[in-house]
């Protein structure tokens, strides 16, 4: 009797024990976050802070539809290319330093680096030029560095790559590819911490 | 997600209970004041009427409510006494909010493995925009030197600086993971840390006594403690303020990661995203089916850290 009776109690307990961790495991906030498929207004977020630099349409849609970049052309110092790459002669100067001698070019690999024409149009100069001989805008040098970076595209699209320009809410701008990376030399430098770390307590 | 709101509502009750007392206690003590601010006056005029507004306001403020029980309107006056006091005694002109959650949001990180190269340009943004103390170097987040093949922050170096990226390592990055199921609330004796609406595990700074409970019930080492007011250069003090964000805290209290909820209840991402410089971080709604978060989640191979546990940590770690 006294053993039929712990067998019982033993029993209850470990079917409680399992059903008690069943739920538990059950009741993860992301059941409700799978199910949650209805849009989320972005513009309803009141915003405090607006992006100020100068924006383009991207050509691309991302899950969300449109979205818009960073525009690069203004930061391109010496834009328009073709005020000196022209059928005129040019006299300078500054040779070293308007012939692109300031330039070091390590994008590619070892063997066979890439080269000014391999992303630059050689007839039009203000324009990109891809494989396929398409001008590309420099305000949407992704069209151009997705040729080869596709993965790289595809998650920068989707929101895994790169990021998003001040705000998360509102309506979606995200930084150029060469916002962030040197087109000529794309990979970071290495360089110091901006700070450290003392040990915790 | 029901049950956890009808615990939020029984803690709402359980406090709501003891509001009775607190009542009592708190007519008793506007009587004491006044007594001690007519004896204080009675004896020494001169600092007294200097100071009396001051005085006035910090005892207001010594016996106001738990964050979660004040209506809008007390809320609304707390933060008005806080930025009134930060002028009395600072002279600084602080604009504190007490916004509260955006509806329909839900607030998750990611973290890129592979993109983040130790920079540590977030820590640096953290520290400027939380007004973290500048004399112990808090840091609500670290970035760990990793050894390949290694996932526990703990096998890592912390502490490092040397010119980063170094080869054949990579850096992790850990900070408050804002865990849905978070260890650290339930341990609080006082009820000042919970977990609000949009997924933010925030810190009452007024009603944390600094027992440092929470501290070793989290299994992340997310939380800091304070040992003194925080130090920082005039300056620098970031005046955009949340009542239970980056306000600057009094001594001996917990203070941790808020998602920077100053600027994410804005829409605004939170500092250390928009310091990033390679994008490792990745901030967004996890409510919204397009939103980043949810994309990585979605087509990226993600993991949290201690899973196990059960905590729920709305953190991810993801890797290209």
């Amino acid at each position: 009797m006294q053993l039929f009776l712990t067998g019982l109690i033993l029993l209850v307990g470990i079917t409680t024990l399992f059903w008690g961790r069943a739920r538990a495991s059950e009741s993860s906030f992301l059941d409700e976050v799978k199910k949650s498929t209805a849009r989320f207004d972005n513009r309803s977020v009141p915003l405090v802070k607006e992006v100020t630099e100068d924006t383009v349409l991207s050509h691309e849609k991302y899950q969300g539809g449109s979205f818009r970049v960073l525009a690069r052309k203004k930061n391109i110092e010496r834009y328009q290319c073709s005020n000196c790459h022209n059928d005129k002669p040019v006299t300078v100067n500054r040779g070293a330093e308007l012939t692109h001698g300031d330039i070091v070019l390590n994008h590619g690999s070892a063997e066979r680096g890439l080269v000014c024409i391999d992303c630059h149009s050689p007839e039009q100069r203000d324009y990109l030029e891809d494989k396929k001989g398409r001008k590309i805008d420099f305000d949407h040098s992704y069209d151009l560095c997705g040729q080869c970076h596709f993965r790289q595209k595809r998650d920068w699209i989707g929101g895994a790559h790169g990021k998003r320009v001040v705000n998360w809410a509102g309506d979606r701008v995200v930084y150029n590819c060469t916002t962030c990376h040197d087109p000529h030399s794309p990979r970071f430098e290495k360089r110091f911490p901006a700070t450290y770390s003392v040990p915790l307590d | 997600m029901s049950a956890k709101k009808t615990e939020y509502g029984e803690d709402q009750d359980l406090l709501m209970k003891k509001s009775d007392r607190r009542t009592f206690l708190k007519g008793c003590s506007v009587a004491a004041a006044a007594a001690s601010a007519a004896l204080t006056s009675g004896c020494i005029p001169s600092v007294a009427a200097e100071n009396s507004e001051e005085m006035k306001l910090r005892w207001q403020e010594f016996f106001k409510k738990n964050y979660r029980l004040m209506t809008q309107e007390e809320k609304d006056a707390t933060v008005a006494r806080l930025e009134r006091l930060a002028k009395l005694r600072d002279g600084l002109d602080v604009q504190m909010g007490s916004y509260p959650p955006l509806k329909g949001v839900l607030y998750g990180y990611g973290f890129n493995i592979t993109r983040c190269e130790g920079f540590m340009e977030c820590v640096a943004a953290c520290v400027k925009e939380n007004n973290l103390d500048r004399k112990t170097n808090t840091q609500y987040i670290r970035i760990f030197e990793m050894e390949p093949g290694k996932l526990d922050p703990g096998t890592g170096d912390g502490q490092y600086y040397h010119k980063v990226p170094v080869e054949n390592k990579f850096y992790m990055g850990t900070q408050c993971f804002h865990c849905e199921n978070a260890p650290c609330t339930k341990a609080c004796p006082t009820k000042a840390t919970w977990r609000e609406p949009d997924g933010i595990v925030v810190v009452d700074y007024d009603w944390c006594i600094g027992c440092r409970y929470c501290q070793a019930a989290c299994p992340y080492y997310g939380r800091r403690f304070n040992w003194g007011k925080p130090e920082i250069p005039r300056q620098e003090i970031n005046l955009r303020q949340h009542y239970l964000g980056n306000r600057v805290r009094p001594k001996g209290k917990m203070e941790k990661c808020t998602f920077c909820i100053q600027r994410t209840r804005k829409g605004r991402l939170p500092a250390c995203v928009e310091a990033c410089p390679t994008g490792a971080r990745v901030f967004g709604n996890l409510l919204d089916p397009d939103s980043e978060i949810r994309y990585v989640l979605k087509h990226k191979k993600v993991f949290r850290m201690k899973e196990e546990l059960g905590t729920d940590p709305k953190f991810w770690y993801f890797i290209d």
